[in-house]
């Protein structure tokens, strides 16, 4: 297990490097493009565009950006946010709890609530359980995220007047302060993948259930829910684990919206802003972040999957 | 597809999935045309609706609730709903039919050519593999943020996301039939590469690429919806549904109309689309039924 963790930490080293890679070439796709992020929409003459060029080194090969970029990078020093003109990684740290809570929130929400449904709607198969996590989950599945949010507002914060609809307020206002402002934010980020995991769940459990093991644990005279929750679930967790890890990837990617819909100040807002106003620097910065967490999960993921599954230890 | 004339010309020459298979068309496939139909319907028809102008500013209308007049209301220009929303059905369908096409096309032809060829797997393999690293919506954040808004910008991103899934299915199956007899035999008998893939091998993998273009299909919509409404994807005064939610957010207290309409629409397509995805997984593969769309 040691070696097959250290071998996988390893993995996660050209990982980085290929992520940073990316997003080096991708938003330098476009030659230039920075130098108007400066100038919006001021009248400048050539000459200043020539002197701006100049001095943010866009003038020299694409290539020899890149060497000079990628060491700097690989210490955390993206550089100053254009917009803001202070450090990226200062502004980063700033934001990365408000997203770190949302999608961690999300997540514990969307396991407690995804998992033990699938699990039912996996046993009463064809039953109402069933039916009904199923059409809940095809809902959730096709109702924008941002739109759903909206709704919410409509619902709890127009209508009834229980939550706030926007803002965020740190956990040192007490805890309530904290969290009523989040409580909506997270039921939207968590509704689709709520459908994701109740789908999986109860397919794998569907598929381990019909093993001939259970049969004859069944046979031995095992109580059901010592037959569905020792033997049955740890099996099925094998790729109920691949897809939580899936879906929190997912998550992330959907709280930039969420963080919109809500004025929630996190990384994904910070992201959105740096892109429409071709912040650069920033949106490298906050996009490598949010990346990293992701596949930090990602690890983490496969990490537990061996726990699950002790064949991955020796052979992965 | 049991009445594919290549099928029955060289039958047992064949893997089993080509020849003579019957395929069902079952509940889940039906319902969703039937949701997709009409909005399908809407986008084919909204150019030729003259009466239907997405874009005539009418300032004394502004804000008007549902009416004989104005059948979904009218937004802060005064602009028809109706007329907004039956276009919005054409640039959803068409942001989402179009990256579709263009995933399908690059996602079968690198898919191929990485499976078939080990050279080529190094690059088009780990390319696709690291574009996949990227938390998908965040990645279309940044490509469009460095080619700029548009619709055909927003259908490129869609497919740089989209298309490394289709690799990788393509190149699988590709590698699973790479070796096997029936390709040996069409070897011996003189068959070239080209059509050794095209005819025997390809057709192996059209049942799970379908499956994932349809699931594709809706997840273009719902992207492009979200790109458009924090302004990165199609730009105003293209009536978007996205960026009509986006519009609409000022106004979520006193018109209820303008909000809700779009998103019953985005959600309608995307479950159509959603049903259709699960429909045929369950029709080409029986084994799969049940599955998530991952």
């Amino acid at each position: 297990m040691l070696e097959y963790a250290l071998r996988r930490v390893l993995a996660f080293i050209p990982t980085i490097f290929i992520t940073l890679t990316l997003i080096f070439f991708i938003t330098r796709l476009v030659p230039g493009s920075p130098i108007w992020a400066l100038i919006g929409h001021q009248s400048v003459d050539a000459a200043q565009i020539d002197a701006i060029t100049k001095e943010l080194g866009l003038d020299r090969p694409l290539i020899t950006q890149y060497l000079e970029w990628l060491p700097r990078v690989l210490t955390g020093d993206f550089g100053n946010s254009i917009f803001y003109g202070r450090p990226v990684a200062q502004i980063v740290a700033d934001r990365f709890p408000v997203t770190l809570y949302l999608t961690t929130i999300a997540m514990i929400v969307t396991i407690a609530i995804g998992m033990p449904l699938g699990i039912v709607a996996a046993i009463r198969r064809g039953g109402v359980t069933d039916y009904a996590s199923n059409t809940f989950s095809s809902l959730g599945m096709a109702m924008p995220s941002f739109w759903l949010g909206f709704l919410l507002i409509i619902g709890f914060s127009v209508l009834l007047n229980w939550l706030p609809s926007s803002g965020y307020r740190s956990p040192d206002f007490g805890i309530w302060q904290w969290l009523s402002r989040l409580i909506l934010p997270v039921i939207a980020q968590s509704l689709a993948q709520i459908g994701l995991v109740v789908r999986m769940t109860r397919a794998s459990m569907i598929e381990v259930l019909g093993q001939e093991y259970i049969t004859m644990a069944r046979a031995k005279g095992l109580s059901e829910s010592r037959v569905v929750l020792k033997h049955a679930l740890k099996n099925a967790m094998i790729q109920i684990v691949t897809v939580i890890g899936l879906t929190f990837a997912l998550g992330l990617g959907g709280s930039v919206i969420i963080e919109n819909v809500f004025a929630l100040p996190g990384l994904g807002q910070l992201i959105t802003i740096a892109a429409v106003r071709r912040d650069y620097p920033m949106l490298e910065g906050g996009i490598f972040y949010l990346t990293l967490v992701a596949l930090v999960v990602n690890l983490a993921v496969d990490l537990t999957y061996a726990f699950f599954n002790p064949r991955i230890r020796y052979t992965g | 597809m049991s009445s594919d004339p290549a099928s029955t010309r060289s039958g047992d020459l064949l893997p089993p999935h080509v020849s003579a298979r019957r395929i069902r068309v079952n509940g889940m496939f039906v319902t969703g045309c039937l949701i997709l139909a009409p909005l399908v319907l809407m986008a084919l028809s909204a150019s030729y609706l003259a009466f239907l102008d997405p874009l005539s500013i009418n300032a004394p209308e502004k804000l008007l609730p549902p009416s004989w007049a104005h059948p979904f209301g009218t937004d802060h220009f005064g602009r028809d709903v109706l007329a907004r929303t039956v276009h919005g059905a054409q640039i959803s369908l068409r942001v989402g039919f179009g990256s579709t096409l263009l995933t399908a096309l690059f996602g079968i032809l690198l898919g191929t050519v990485s499976g078939w060829y080990r050279w080529a797997d190094a690059i088009i393999g780990r390319v696709s593999d690291s574009l996949m690293i990227f938390p998908g919506f965040v990645l279309a954040i940044m490509i469009l943020a460095a080619i700029g808004p548009s619709e055909l910008n927003v259908v490129i991103s869609v497919t740089v996301l989209y298309a490394p899934r289709v690799i990788r299915t393509v190149r699988a199956s590709i590698i699973e039939f790479r070796d096997a007899e029936f390709v040996q035999a069409a070897r011996t008998v003189g068959v070239g590469d080209f059509r050794l893939l095209f005819l025997h091998i390809l057709p192996n993998a059209v049942g799970p690429v379908m499956v994932q273009l349809s699931f594709g299909f809706a997840w273009a919509v719902l992207v492009e919806a979200g790109l458009s409404f924090l302004g990165l994807g199609t730009p105003p005064p293209t009536p978007s549904w996205g960026s009509m939610i986006s519009d609409a957010r000022d106004f979520i207290r006193s018109a209820w109309w303008l909000i809700t309409i779009p998103g019953c629409m985005i959600t309608l397509a995307v479950l159509g689309l959603n049903l259709i995805g699960d429909g045929l997984r369950d029709m080409f593969d029986p084994r799969l039924q049940n599955r998530g769309n991952l």
